[in-house]
């Protein structure tokens, strides 16, 4: 069976270098002779709805509110969530998936819903070096983080991390992201695969099963460097 | 205090500044100059031809060629040395008083103070792309300050602008007099959407041409440089030659010899001048380290890196990439994930820099095979006596551009 992996609207949700998550995840796979395929959708292209896993990068306000329009049309993020795909996403990818956002001119834009999720506007703009301790058993995360959204949880959700040094979500909850039984997402860019190999391989685990060790010490030495560096 | 006796202490402490080697002395007397008159800008800049330049990448090589291009008729000043802030355009300006031209580099966010200060003759917009988000923000919210700012411009002033930049052409197209200029550029990375109202942009032409269902749309350029031919409004066309390496410099001697026309330099003249500059503050220098022959190259974003990376192609096999992450590079290293580095393949590549780590884990996922050095000088030793090319990033590229002979 062929793993697919859709990366959603790159061009409008690419500012942060989030693509490189998609190449890691493909690299990883490929060094451990996964069988996988990953598909670009573009803004003009139908979404499938039957793949395994999404990604959703970061971008600015008018992208994003272009993306949500694509990604609501025919329900297809829904769809592909039914048929039991899993989601990651990033910053304005995270927003896009909750039930509001903020847009500039003080617009509060209808997001797609498909958790209980609110950003709201912040005064300040979060940007610098992001770590948090993660909800889940893998290594510490280190991100870059750059929004100006903070998001709050309207159920009861798990995040992905308690934050050790920067925002994260925002508004006093010291945490970052959020865990559903299908869906990942974080404000961490770096991008976060890059800096944090235990939770790409956590992500792919958690539908492929257990996966086959890898050595790939780069990406180990990357996450102890910056994580020494944040502290 | 009268203006000419501040400039005479400001001269005092950059030579100081100078002597001391605490650096070249511009940002000092630049300071200087500001802290004791506010308004030197605005005054030194009274009774001047006053050319400003700014864009995310090019500032520095243009302005260098429009000065180089001005100079063949005219005493001109200029801060052509890159230093573009508030400190770095008072000291040029404090140059020369008797010179009637000034062809300023601006930062893109001190463009709204440099154009109220200094009141133009010329402005001319390169681009604008991601750089530095973690300190400049989004690409459009740059976009909207110049917009808002070039609103103030004289009226007789004139703006020199890409048309293949949805951002610039948005910035810049409610200005009665604009001369738009395209050097063919296909795509832009970070245009997905229209600037003017959000919507999914359009590119049509493989990329060449775009528009918006509201109206916005690529405007039809006055001049057009296709390959090394520049075209104007009359049709007459001219051969453009760079010194320097690369498309992109070849589109800045361009827009140099535009510039250069409307101050009443032919193209024949102004080409002349520009062909003999081969390198820029640095840019492109030789600078040897042990026994490696190293050229130097900046690159500092995305954009920038595929333009160095397709030129340094051409290069010698050997390359060392130095990369950092101080406030002036960028904190934030995502960037690297938007660069192809594939036209590295079959060289022999080095890396470091502070964040080294963050090259060779993007170098990796690529698939591009590569030594992690500790610094220049390690990267040396392992190269030998070898022409390499060297390109650094903001920071470790000044550092590196310090040592090189004059």
């Amino acid at each position: 069976m062929t793993f697919t992996i859709v990366h959603l609207l790159p061009e409008l949700l690419g500012t942060y270098g989030d693509r490189g998550n998609v190449e890691i995840l493909s690299w990883r796979l490929k060094q451990r002779e996964v069988v996988h395929e990953v598909l670009t959708i573009g803004v003009s292209d139908q979404i499938p709805t039957s793949a395994d896993l999404y990604l959703l990068g970061g971008g600015e306000d008018d992208a994003q509110i272009a993306a949500l329009e694509i990604l609501s049309k025919n329900d297809s993020i829904k769809k592909a969530l039914e048929n039991g795909a899993h989601i990651f996403a990033v910053c304005a990818g995270f927003q896009i998936l909750g039930t509001h956002f903020p847009a500039s001119g003080d617009r509060k834009i209808a997001g797609l819903g498909l958790v209980g999720i609110e950003t709201v506007s912040a005064k300040h703009r979060s940007v610098g070096e992001l770590l948090s301790r993660p909800t889940v058993p893998i290594e510490m995360l280190t991100g870059f983080e750059n929004h100006g959204g903070q998001t709050r949880f309207l159920d009861d959700l798990q995040p992905l991390g308690h934050v050790v040094s920067g925002i994260g979500n925002g508004q006093g909850s010291n945490v970052d992201g959020l865990i559903t039984p299908q869906i990942v997402a974080t404000y961490m860019h770096g991008p976060a695969f890059a800096r944090n190999p235990e939770l790409a391989d956590w992500i792919l685990s958690r539908k492929l099963g257990k996966l086959p060790s890898l050595s790939a010490p780069i990406f180990n030495q990357l996450h102890d460097e910056r994580l020494a560096k944040s502290k | 205090m009268k203006l000419r006796g501040i400039i005479w202490i400001a001269n005092i402490f950059g030579a100081i500044s100078r002597i001391t080697k605490r650096g070249s002395g511009v940002m000092v007397s630049g300071r200087i100059i500001l802290k004791l008159q506010p308004n030197a800008v605005s005054l030194l800049s009274k009774k001047r031809k006053v050319i400003l330049i700014s864009g995310t990448n090019g500032k520095t090589t243009t302005t260098s060629l429009i000065y180089t291009a001005l100079s063949v008729k005219t005493k001109v000043v200029s801060n052509y040395t890159g230093a573009n802030l508030f400190a770095g355009i008072a000291s040029a300006l404090s140059k020369e008083l008797s010179a009637p031209v000034a062809v300023l580099e601006v930062d893109e966010m001190v463009m709204p103070w440099a154009i109220k200060q200094t009141h133009p003759e010329m402005v001319v917009l390169l681009n604008l792309g991601r750089d530095q988000l973690d300190r400049l923000s989004e690409v459009r919210f740059v976009a909207q300050k110049w917009k808002d700012a070039l609103v103030g411009l004289p009226k007789e002033c004139l703006i020199l602008a890409d048309a293949d930049d949805p951002f610039v052409v948005w910035a810049a197209q409610d200005w009665g007099n604009v001369l738009w200029f395209s050097s063919n550029v296909h795509g832009h990375l970070d245009a997905s959407t229209c600037p003017a109202c959000g919507a999914v942009l359009h590119w049509t032409h493989e990329g060449a041409s775009y528009s918006c269902g509201c109206g916005f749309a690529k405007p039809k350029p006055q001049w057009v440089l296709n390959g090394d031919e520049l075209v104007g409004p009359q049709n007459q066309a001219v051969r453009v030659a760079s010194g320097i390496p690369g498309r992109a410099a070849l589109s800045n001697a361009a827009r140099a010899i535009v510039a250069a026309t409307y101050f009443g330099i032919s193209p024949r003249e102004s080409g002349a001048a520009i062909a003999e500059v081969s390198s820029v503050d640095g840019r492109f220098a030789k600078l040897k380290i042990g026994n490696t022959n190293f050229r130097l190259l900046l690159s500092k974003n995305p954009a920038s890196w595929r333009e160095t990376l397709a030129t340094s192609a051409t290069g010698p096999k050997c390359v060392l990439l130095v990369v950092n992450a101080n406030t002036q590079d960028g904190k934030d290293t995502s960037w690297l994930w938007d660069v192809d580095f594939t036209p590295l393949l079959d060289r022999y590549v080095l890396v470091t820099g502070e964040r080294r780590l963050d090259v060779s884990a993007r170098l990796t996922v690529n698939e591009i095979p590569h030594h992690v050095v500790t610094d220049v000088h390690a990267a040396a030793s392992l190269l030998g006596e070898v022409e390499s090319d060297l390109i650094a990033s903001y920071t470790a590229f000044h550092q590196l551009a310090k040592s090189v002979v004059k």
